[in-house]
């Protein structure tokens, strides 16, 4: 096999689908969902293939791909001063971030068979998305990682705003909003760190910044550092979302189409923790160190303030909003504990999320589709009508309020035990956020299918064919993490090492 | 299992190590294979979720051969390690850093007489339930809820380490909550479903933060390397009384212990076998069983030892005095559960590791056999409540009789099973010192033979208080599974008897001090005073309700506040109602209130600074090429100041 461009033909390939597409009259509805549903398998097999020869020790430096791009500066003094490569390469860590998406986009474009109108143009914003996302997690420098960072920004811009539900411009500004903002931030950091180390490869910084006489171009005080981290919270403390940066994202939960919430939930939401962990943590590792309590506590924060909230909603839309602002608490809890046990349990977590909430949001997909409604109280008595939906929605339910056997519980559980190593006191309050967890899903998913009937389920289908593939391959593999969590941490493992070598642990 | 994960297995150097020499004899095999016991009913679940439908109440078979399967196998185990040493077997599951947690199984004594207790009550359940669910709609959804369960219980018993207890601890506690809500479509069942979750989990929560702790104590969720560590001193003397006390928490949740008892109580929403199964024999006892598994741990702490008997002692009398005025059949006898299970407590607590372990065994069998036999009434007289009932002696001439037993050996009425374990948890109290707390147990064993007496009397003495139409007997594929129940309620008092010798007792702790004596010794006025008590339980009842030749009113109309107390089971549910439920209502509104004013504010100001910059820079759009300059220059002045104050660079 040449792997010469294997990264890029898997992070392009999409725009196949795209140039297909554009080809097509836009009235043929379901040759549009074919091609777009096909557009995204490429990705997928390569992504698989991928995983496996890494699980078969093939070693991932071989897909690295380096071309030059952009260079300038006085050459005379120092060489090449400031060289900007098109370099894209994989770890543990990214490996499984692009599977995630590569999985994640096949399922959400069979969810978006329920999407209306203007399928076309849908299908094209989804496949650029989805080229975002796998640039995102391939990128070997900043640069090219802030440009496919963009690039996810207006197609999810245009997605909500157009085919979502009531209030859609009004959620996709503020998507814009706040997203434009934290990318501004982020951009100024990437700035100054290209201007003052010449190079904008990820690990070239790191080790520039972490050497002991570094080779920089203009120097950076320890303050300087500091700053940047702080900065670099706050662009992906926006993503995440941290309170109380997180108004936006409930917004977006609630109005963007379900199969765009699953993409959202699922992998957008978690560039953030990427970026966390990847740079803050990578780069300026010993401030991360000094900042390691504050996280913590802000995840304990996150992790309460969402469950509080999610116990009070009457729309299963802003419970699962609200859920989703909760679990992101256990990713920064897991960060905060700045441990083994902490930062493999966030990156679990944040694997496990994506499969939850795409889950979830797949499901209000199902039965919105069918009542039009995801009001709790609407909704009471589904299990009746459609006994299989409400089973796979108490199962969704379950994972995400972590019980064993099920993904949320290893990733939980590490980021717990970590914590506790670290802050026992802080953890121990933190734990009142699991049970809130197990109060507000089960207050809502046993107001949805439980009790009386609210209505007539009459000519009502339960899941159809389709319908029943997204949700069984996320169920498999929510279960298989959770029974054989080594799927996930073997390949994380030299990840992890690298991270703690940083942080001298 | 493929010889790849195979190969992963580390066989433990615990125990004698027995390796070529017992397998020679043929000795291990069944130990070796002991993980296959849980698979069983795994199985099953899978298979009935899979294909239940088109099986409909063929169903019944698949879930009873499963468990069949289990109940042997199990049977060989409990054989095989009467004679062999502990066997345990584990592989890597997943590696943190330089941690390695493990999974796999262990084989000893414990374990293996929980193995027996549980795939033959659920093998038994799984039979009585043929008949029981007859005509229901999910039909197999029942039977795979059973198998998911039984696979859940089987697999907490076998568990070497707690982190794996904890894994199907959560998963008995899903059993649990599916068959609770199986009639989901009724509003008491949804409620009592999700109030079973959530208190187990408010224990559950304790069981993990303990865990943990003492994980990075000991350095391992290994049972015999915590127990090791205790032992070396490794760990201080408060860190094993907190960590005894959190894990504790978890006991109580799952046992329905005071004060997170009040959830099992309203469990008897669930279908009258899963009482039987769950919220009487098997998963309410693992709080017990966890507590036993890590005696050694508990041992070590006088003050965690004390608050496991005083919590047990407390919970056995308040249950008790509950269960004195309830009206529903089920709920007398969950009542009693509860207060049953204080017993055990009471009895770990006062290091009587035997006597706790084995009325843990007694109590499964004559608890199943009575749940099974309350199952019998309801399906012949379709109500549950006790004032409607009355004259089934005659009628049921099968129930009633096994009925008799159960309550006979649950009062501690000699030579019935519960006579015995009931009396080794008294001495064991005495033993301790725990004179208060002995006491206690004493009133609490009237109680127990009136109130179980009073249910026997008003359900199957005088005359039917209703108009009862076609009163039958059950099925036979009933009454067998009750039969077989009576007859364990009778003779299995007599594996550990101060009469003819403490079998079960001698055999549990050996090999292992740190479990205390296989036998208490008591003093003999102990026996004569239990038997005294329930003797006149018995007879106070049977004036009441039997003979009545004493008014059923002359005590609650003497005292009114009291009964009213006692059938409000003491107000708890109201108090967390308005305490616990309040409190977490009032911190979320609080929390909307923020949400609402202080990050929509935030959202307000960022947009509004956004816009309000863009309309500043829009003022100096106005085509004046003076305010053009003018900005121009100041905005190179700036740069030139901070390159004047900097030197270049921004440090």
């Amino acid at each position: 096999m040449n792997l010469a461009y294997f990264l890029s033909i898997l992070v392009f390939s999409p725009l196949l689908g795209v140039l297909v597409l554009s080809f097509l009259p836009r009235t043929q509805e379901s040759l549009i969902k074919t091609v777009g549903f096909l557009a995204t398998l490429p990705a997928l097999v390569l992504s698989l293939i991928a995983y496996f020869q890494d699980r078969a020790g093939a070693g991932l430096e071989q897909l690295n791909e380096k071309v030059s791009w952009i260079q300038f500066g006085d050459s005379g003094q120092l060489g090449n001063l400031f060289s900007i490569d098109y370099e894209l390469g994989l770890d543990g860590f990214s490996l499984i971030m692009i599977v995630l998406t590569a999985v994640l986009s096949t399922l959400a474009a069979i969810a978006s068979i329920h999407i209306k109108k203007e399928w076309k143009g849908y299908f094209m914003l989804f496949l650029l998305l989805e080229v975002g996302m796998l640039g995102v997690f391939a990128a070997e420098n900043l640069i090219l990682f802030f440009i496919f960072f963009e690039i996810t920004l207006i197609p999810t811009f245009f997605l909500i705003g157009k085919w979502g539900y009531y209030e859609k411009e009004n959620a996709a500004y503020s998507f814009l909003i706040y997203n434009g903002l934290g990318s501004a931030v982020l951009l100024i950091v990437i700035m100054v760190l290209f201007a003052r180390t010449g190079t904008a490869n990820i690990d070239a910084l790191m080790a520039a910044m972490n050497a002991d006489n570094p080779q920089l171009v203009a120097p950076i005080s320890e303050n300087m550092k500091m700053g940047m981290l702080i900065a670099l919270l706050i662009a992906f403390g926006v993503k995440l979302p941290i309170f109380p940066l997180h108004s936006w994202m409930v917004r977006v939960h609630v109005q963007a189409p379900p199969s765009i919430v699953m993409l959202h939930a699922g992998v957008l939401l978690k560039i953030g923790a990427f970026g966390l962990i990847r740079f803050g943590m990578g780069i300026f590792p010993e401030q991360f160190q000094s900042l390691a309590v504050w996280l913590a506590v802000l995840g304990v924060v996150n992790l309460l303030y969402g469950a509080f909230l999610a116990f009070v909603q009457t729309d299963f839309k802003m419970v699962l909003a609200y859920s989703s602002i909760s679990h992101m608490g256990i990713v920064l809890i897991g960060l905060g504990a700045l441990n083994e046990a902490g930062i493999q349990g966030a990156i679990f977590q944040v694997v496990s999320h994506g499969l939850i909430a795409a889950l979830l949001f797949f499901l209000v997909g199902v039965f919105y589709e069918r009542f039009q409604t995801s009001s709790i109280q609407n909704l009471g008595g589904l299990a009746k009508g459609m006994p299989i939906t409400a089973g796979f929605l108490l199962a969704g339910a379950m994972a995400s309020l972590g019980l064993p056997g099920m993904s949320g519980f290893v990733s939980e559980f590490m980021a717990f035990l970590g914590l506790f190593k670290e802050m026992p006191i802080l953890a121990a309050s933190g734990t009142i956020g699991i049970i809130m967890t197990a109060v507000y899903l089960l207050r809502a998913v046993l107001g949805i299918t439980y009790g009386k009937a609210h209505r007539d389920f009459a000519g009502i289908t339960d899941m159809k064919k389709f319908e029943f593939v997204p949700v069984l391959v996320l169920v498999g593999l929510i279960v298989l993490i959770g029974v054989y969590p080594s799927v996930l941490s073997e390949p994380l493992t030299s990840t992890l090492e690298t991270i703690m070598l940083g942080i001298g642990g | 299992m493929a010889p790849a994960l195979k190969d992963l297995f580390i066989r433990s150097q615990s125990g004698t190590p027995c390796s070529r020499v017992c397998s020679k004899k043929g000795i291990v095999i069944m130990m070796e294979n002991a993980w296959i016991i849980p698979l069983f009913p795994l199985l099953s679940f899978l298979f009935l979720i899979l294909f239940g439908k088109r099986l409909k109440e063929a169903s019944a078979y698949i879930g009873i051969l499963f468990t069949l399967a289990s109940l042997v196998y199990s049977l060989l185990v409990l054989f095989d390690r009467f004679s062999a040493p502990t066997y345990k077997a584990e592989g890597v599951w997943l590696t943190i850093g330089d941690v390695q947690l493990t999974a796999g199984f262990e084989v000893n004594q414990l374990n293996a007489l929980m193995l027996v207790i549980v795939s033959l009550v659920s093998f038994l359940v799984h039979t009585y339930s043929k008949g029981y669910m007859q005509g229901e709609d999910r039909f197999p959804v029942f039977y795979a809820y059973l198998g998911l369960f039984t696979f859940a219980m089987l697999g907490l018993v076998i568990s070497p380490n707690l982190l794996q207890t904890y894994f199907f601890w959560e998963l008995v506690g899903l059993g649990s909550f599916l068959l609770i809500g199986f009639y989901f479509y009724k509003e008491e069942a949804k409620a009592a479903a999700k109030k079973a979750f959530i208190m187990t989990r408010i224990g559950d929560v304790g069981l993990l933060i303990g865990m943990i702790l003492l994980f990075w104590q000991a350095g391992s969720f290994e049972y015999d390397e915590i127990f090791a560590a205790v032992e070396a001193g490794a760990i201080s003397g408060t860190m094993i009384t907190l960590t005894a006390i959190l894990i504790f928490v978890g006991a109580v949740g799952k046992s329905g212990q005071f004060p997170l008892h009040t959830w099992l109580p309203d469990a008897m929403e669930g279908p009258t076998p899963v009482s039987a199964l769950i919220h009487a024999a098997t998963m309410v006892a693992a709080g017990v069983y966890l507590v036993a598994a890590l005696f050694p741990l508990f041992a070590a702490s006088e003050t965690a030892l004390m608050t496991v008997a005083v919590i047990g002692a407390f919970t056995a009398i308040f249950a008790a005095s509950i269960g004195l005025v309830q009206k529903d059949i089920k709920r007398v006898l969950a009542y009693s559960t509860v207060s049953q299970l204080g017993y055990m407590m009471l009895a770990l607590g006062s290091a009587g590791y035997v006597a706790g372990v084995f009325h843990l065994m007694t109590h499964a069998f004559f608890k199943a056999l009575l749940f099974l036999a309350a199952g019998s009434v309801i399906h012949a007289v379709h109500t549950q409540n006790i004032e409607h009932m009355g004259g089934l002696w005659k009628k049921l001439r099968v129930t009633g009789p096994l009925f008799l037993i159960g309550t006979l050996a649950i009062s501690g009425v000699p030579l019935f099973s519960g006579f015995f374990s009931k009396d080794e948890i008294l001495i064991a109290a005495w033993a301790h010192g725990n004179t208060v707390l002995f006491w206690l147990a004493v009133i609490a064993a009237f109680f127990t033979a009136f109130y179980m007496f009073r249910l026997f009397f008003l359900v199957f003495a005088g005359e039917a208080r209703t108009d009862m139409k076609n009163v039958h007997e059950s099925p036979s594929v009933m009454t067998l599974p009750m039969v077989v129940l009576g007859v364990l309620a009778v003779v299995a008092g007599y594996v550990n008897t101060p009469w003819f010798g403490t079998f079960l007792g001698d055999w549990l702790v050996e090999d292992n001090h740190a479990l205390g004596h296989g036998h208490i010794e008591g003093p003999a006025w102990i026996m004569i005073v239990a038997t005294a008590v329930s003797l006149l339980g018995i007879f106070l009842a049977w004036l009441m309700y039997g003979k009545r030749s004493l008014s059923r009113d002359w005590l609650t109309s003497r005292m009114p506040l009291s009964y009213s107390v006692l059938y409000n089971k003491y107000y708890i549910d109201e108090f967390y109602s308005m305490t616990v439920v309040t409190g977490a209502k009032f911190i979320s509104s609080f929390l909307r209130f923020l949400e609402v004013f202080l990050v929509e504010g935030l959202v307000k100001s960022v947009t509004g600074i956004i816009s309000a910059l863009g309309r500043l820079g829009s003022k100096f759009h106005n085509g004046q090429i003076q305010t053009y300059g003018t900005v121009a220059f100041v905005g190179l002045a700036i740069l030139v100041v901070i390159y004047a104050f900097t030197g270049g660079y921004l440090k």
